[in-house]
């Protein structure tokens, strides 16, 4: 339905897109997820039309947007990040400028709107004018303002940004219900969100693409690996008691309560190396990170084989000898990690 | 075209519940009614004496025509009236739907640039003739007090709207170069207080030049319709500066896009 190749935008020397190339089949979801600046909305218009490519090529329903670019615009419903609304007009009869603008035929026009309306629930305020609405409403206004002419593709940008999360909860199961009738490109910096609506994702940054998949599957592919964040306090002399093979009970309260007086500062070079030799001697971890800069305790993140549990032998290494543990926790990687693993800047 | 109408017909919608627009027409019709009962008065006083003193000296048969001077007047200065008012119904018209963001849903809509302009041109003409229909029962007056010049008052009118178009023409270029209504109601004011007297310098230059700027002026042309005669130089003129306008205006909204939001 919507075919994009080596779509490319240049802005001066910069480049906001940078070879582009992408299908989009017919009933199908694609969520564009990015940070702000990833070229999300220069994309969103260059295939809309606003924004003439530097080079590239953008078809829908197999019409050239630069041959035949009034037959491309009728089929695309387009919602930008700002609704494009005119306060001073009801809704109505904004909706109906729109339809006629877009090409509606002038018998078809009332239904149409009132369909639209229907659609995304706006009957009750259909005679107000659309500066008294709420933004949720509005936003409404604006996705309606997409669909009133019955386009089989929808090109949405950022549809649920600056809503409340009620309204974001209405705004998603409306583009839920959409989805089937029409083609849909949403794109969005809120993760969960692009998991229950998008067939495929795309992950972008600065205008190329890092990743492309199904939601679930993106997940799975970076996840790959187990891993545990243990939080530790270990005693001042942790590593000079560790020397003697006795610690008595006694002994060790002692010197964790001389520890809580002289340890304002963070843990020593000293006893990060000790924890990290001490926790990557357990069978199964591949990968020990200490974080240094954690405050009085340790924050270790341990990452282990696929289907391993270490978090059993964490804590008896733990106890063993004779730190305290303060957390334990199993982690797997969400979608907002992935996100940010792939979109993090190389050092 | 379809579109066009469309577009014209919501740029008036919008006219009617702004306002600014209800602003721009009470003052033009306000200015109007009072430089109107001035000027009427003024003149009828001036007969009058004019009339005695012609009584004296027993040559009744000159004639005074005066429904003529007051409409020659009275035509010119609304064209100055118009200067002033006019650009607060152009200073938005592009510069709002670029602001509201409205510019892209029309970009993005099937129209062609050229339908967008012709759409805006059409809302802000209508709006400035129906400005202009409050002065009609002004003609009512001079009519009852037995004078009547069908002629001049269409001439007048002729040239009114001319000369309005083509301002509207020149608003609506500035205001698609403009990303705040301020400086697009001052930049047009500018542009037209220019074009509108720069025949007053003509005197300073000699022989052709001095025709070339005066030919530029808006009133140098205008003048002729408020004594009401229509030349076809006049009007293709001012036909002239409003097909430039309306191209250079398509030309600015196709430049728009290529910039950065």
């Amino acid at each position: 339905m919507i075919a994009v190749q080596h779509l490319t935008k240049r802005f001066g020397r910069q480049t906001a897109v940078d070879d582009l190339t992408f299908e989009v089949r017919v009933g199908e979801v694609l969520g564009f997820l990015g940070p702000n600046g990833a070229g999300k909305t220069t994309t969103m218009r260059m295939i809309t039309g606003y924004l003439p490519a530097t080079s590239g090529k953008v078809s829908i329903d197999g019409f050239d947007l630069i041959d035949h670019p009034l037959d491309v615009k009728r089929r695309i419903g387009y919602l930008q990040e700002n609704p494009p609304l005119y306060p001073e007009l009801t809704v109505r009869r904004y909706l109906e400028f729109v339809a006629e603008i877009k090409d509606v035929p002038a018998r078809r026009r009332a239904a149409q709107v009132d369909r639209a309306i229907d659609r995304v629930n706006l009957g009750e305020v259909r005679d107000k004018r659309i500066a008294k609405l709420s933004k949720g409403f509005k936003q409404r206004v604006g996705l309606a303002q997409a669909i009133v002419h019955e386009p089989p593709v929808l090109i949405l940008d950022e549809p649920t940004s600056s809503l409340d999360p009620k309204q974001r909860a209405e705004v998603r199961d409306l583009i839920a219900e959409l989805r089937g009738d029409h083609t849909v490109v949403l794109s969005t910096h809120i993760l969960p969100e692009v998991s229950q609506i998008a067939d495929r994702v795309f992950i972008l940054n600065r205008g190329q693409v890092m990743a492309v998949d199904t939601p679930a599957r993106l997940a799975e592919r970076l996840r790959g690996r187990e891993m545990v964040i243990v939080e530790v306090q270990m005693p001042q002399s942790a590593a000079d008691s560790h020397q003697s093979s006795v610690v008595s009970r006694q002994s060790s309260v002692d010197s964790r309560q001389s520890s809580v007086v002289s340890r304002q500062s963070s843990v020593d070079s000293q006893q990060v190396a000790l924890a990290r030799e001490a926790f990557e001697a357990i069978p199964g971890v591949s990968h020990v990170v200490v974080d240094p800069s954690s405050g009085p305790n340790l924050h270790v993140r341990i990452e282990s084989a696929p289907g391993t549990d270490v978090r059993g032998d964490v804590a008896a290494l733990v106890a063993a000898r004779g730190w305290r543990l303060l957390g334990l926790k199993n982690e797997s990687l969400s979608l907002e990690e992935i996100f940010l693993e792939l979109t993090k800047d190389e050092p | 075209m379809r579109h066009a109408f469309a577009i014209a017909k919501r740029e008036l919608r919008s006219y009617f519940v702004s306002p600014i627009a209800y602003m721009a027409m009470t003052m033009f019709v306000f200015l109007s009614g009072a430089f109107f009962s001035n000027m009427v008065v003024y003149y009828v006083r001036q007969a009058m004496l004019a009339d005695r003193q012609i009584e004296q000296i027993a040559r009744s048969d000159l004639q005074l025509d005066v429904p003529s001077v007051i409409l020659g007047e009275f035509f010119k200065n609304e064209a100055f009236i118009l200067l002033l008012v006019l650009p607060l119904l152009t200073m938005g018209l592009i510069t709002d739907e670029r602001r509201k963001g409205t510019l892209e849903l029309l970009l993005t809509s099937p129209i062609r640039s050229a339908e967008l302009v012709a759409g805006k041109f059409l809302g802000a003409f209508s709006m400035f003739v129906i400005m202009l229909l409050p002065t009609l029962p002004f003609y009512y007056v001079l009519h009852q007090g037995g004078a009547w010049e069908p002629g001049i008052v269409a001439a007048g009118y002729l040239g009114l709207l001319l000369v309005g178009a083509a301002q509207i023409g020149i608003g609506l270029f500035v205001s698609s170069l403009c990303e705040n209504v301020l400086v697009s109601a001052f930049g047009t004011y500018g542009i037209l207080v220019a074009l509108s007297f720069v025949d007053t310098s003509a005197s300073l230059a000699r022989s052709i030049w001095a025709d070339f700027i005066q030919w530029l002026s808006f009133f140098y042309h205008y003048v002729n319709f408020s004594r009401g005669v229509v030349a076809l130089g006049d009007i293709s003129y001012f036909a002239t500066y409003l097909v430039f306008a309306l191209f250079l205006t398509q030309r600015s909204i196709e430049a728009i896009r290529f910039k950065r939001a």
